[in-house]
């Protein structure tokens, strides 16, 4: 199952290569909205870093959403959904191996965008790295499970695209209200040590549990 | 289900028409003033239970989504949409009393700070979703399973709202209920009871009229189209 996943991952990341349809439009998102923001709050000096901690996690949810919006699309388009649930194997590898490919997305887009997030709004005296870094992969976890998910509930809907949003913004606000604290910690404020990192890898379990248990409902018949 | 009419339909609107106005008597003849917070205290004895009722019906809404995808059958689907939509219904009741009782007591319509003003917000706009799920995906197994989960998943939203708020932010609600026991004078808890009551009867109330009145439309939908000679 496992291997099954792993290899519907691949599959993904290979077509990305060769077609780069999602990663640079979401990487495009990412850097538009960070620079947007920064613009937008120029005028205000006393925003500092608190605005500048919740852009980031703000940003990063909606270009997750714009990635999840093209998750399921190949497959839709070209019929390779029905293939895959003829496939002998386990439904849940199926949503497993999409969720890591948008795990992979997500990373990778950050490692781009969050330098310059940090160029732009610290020139010195910045955030402690590896907080950021733990959390921004922790809640990549999270949104890439809760995500996933979303997307394959919403899959055959009239209204997907505007559907989507709509469904994964509310499962996703504990991950923006627990990176953001997360990020407040990073910047040296008291937020009770590592239980905001804490808080984020709860939550990957409790949604890795309970999507687990329903994936077999999932895909539909 | 198929219980005994009067157990579902009129017992609970016996119970609501007497429960319901008994609390508003109570807690305006009966229960004394609150040192704290004087007259505002009293929309405590509606905000709370209609929040709390609105969980319980979000739960009943959950639990029958989880049955619906151990049993496959439809009677459990319907069940999971009427308790999702009577949480809907009493959680915007929640989000009027709330903002109501924040102005008269903190003089802010919408305390950010407050956590279950906060996670609630979270679950309404949830559920709110879950009818957008609902209504664009067409009648079938489909339809019924992508429900059922997305009701589902609102069970581990639930707390981890709570968690995420509470790790977020500072402590601010007065808590009344501690782990001691209830904080409160015995005529404030009585009338308290007295409106969580009422308020659980209305809900089953809710219920059962709005499940009947699905159940005879699927029924007659099933006629006209036998009438049609369109067995299905």
């Amino acid at each position: 199952m496992i291997g099954a996943a792993l290899t519907i991952a691949r599959v993904k990341f290979v077509l990305e290569i060769r077609r780069r349809e999602v990663i640079f439009a979401m990487l495009l998102f990412l850097a538009a909205t960070i620079v947007i923001v920064r613009v937008a709050l120029s005028g205000d000096t006393g925003a500092g870093t608190r605005a500048a901690a919740g852009m980031l996690w703000a940003a990063v949810v909606f270009t997750a959403v714009l990635g999840l919006l093209r998750t399921f699309a190949a497959e839709h388009e070209g019929g390779v959904i029905d293939a895959l649930l003829l496939a002998p194997i386990d439904r849940a590898s199926i949503w497993l191996g999409t969720a890591l490919a948008q795990f992979g997305f997500l990373t990778a887009i950050e490692l781009v965008a969050v330098p310059v997030w940090w160029a732009l709004f610290f020139q010195g005296g910045g955030p402690s790295v590896g907080t950021v870094v733990i959390a921004l992969l922790l809640a990549n976890v999270g949104i890439a499970l809760v995500g996933t998910l979303s997307a394959a509930l919403a899959l055959g809907a009239r209204t997907r695209d505007v559907l989507l949003p709509v469904l994964v913004l509310p499962l996703l606000l504990p991950v923006v209200l627990g990176g953001v604290t997360a990020t407040y910690g990073a910047f040296g404020e008291e937020v009770g040590g590592l239980r905001p990192l804490g808080f984020l890898a709860l939550y990957d379990l409790v949604f890795l549990a309970l999507a687990w248990g329903t994936s077999e409902h999932l895909l539909g018949d | 289900m198929r219980t005994n009419r009067h157990l579902t339909t009129t017992v609970p609107l016996v119970l609501s028409i007497v429960l319901v106005p008994l609390t508003i008597a109570m807690a305006f003849w009966w229960t004394g003033e609150d040192v704290d917070q004087g007259l505002s205290q009293k929309i405590f004895y509606f905000h709370v239970p209609i929040a709390l009722t609105s969980y319980i019906a979000f739960a009943f809404g959950a639990f029958s989504a989880a049955m619906y995808l151990w049993k496959r059958t439809e009677a459990w689907d319907l069940r999971s949409y009427v308790g999702v939509h009577s949480g809907t219904i009493f959680g915007t009741l929640v989000l009027i009393t709330g903002p109501l009782w924040a102005k008269a007591s903190w003089g802010v319509w919408w305390n950010w700070g407050d956590r279950q003003l906060n996670v609630f917000l979270i679950l309404f706009l949830y559920y709110c979703a879950y009818f957008m799920l609902r209504f664009s995906l067409d009648e079938g197994e489909r339809r019924r399973s992508a429900s059922a989960i997305f009701a589902l998943l609102g069970v581990g939203l639930i707390p981890m709202s709570f968690l995420a708020v509470r790790v977020a932010q500072t402590l601010i609600h007065p808590t009344v209920f501690t782990s001691i026991g209830a904080a409160m004078p015995g005529s404030f808890l009585l009338t308290f009871l007295v409106g969580m009551a009422g308020m659980l009867s209305l809900m089953v109330l809710l219920i059962s009229v709005e499940l009947r009145g699905k159940r005879t439309a699927a029924r007659v939908l099933q006629l006209q189209r036998s009438a049609r000679g369109e067995d299905a």
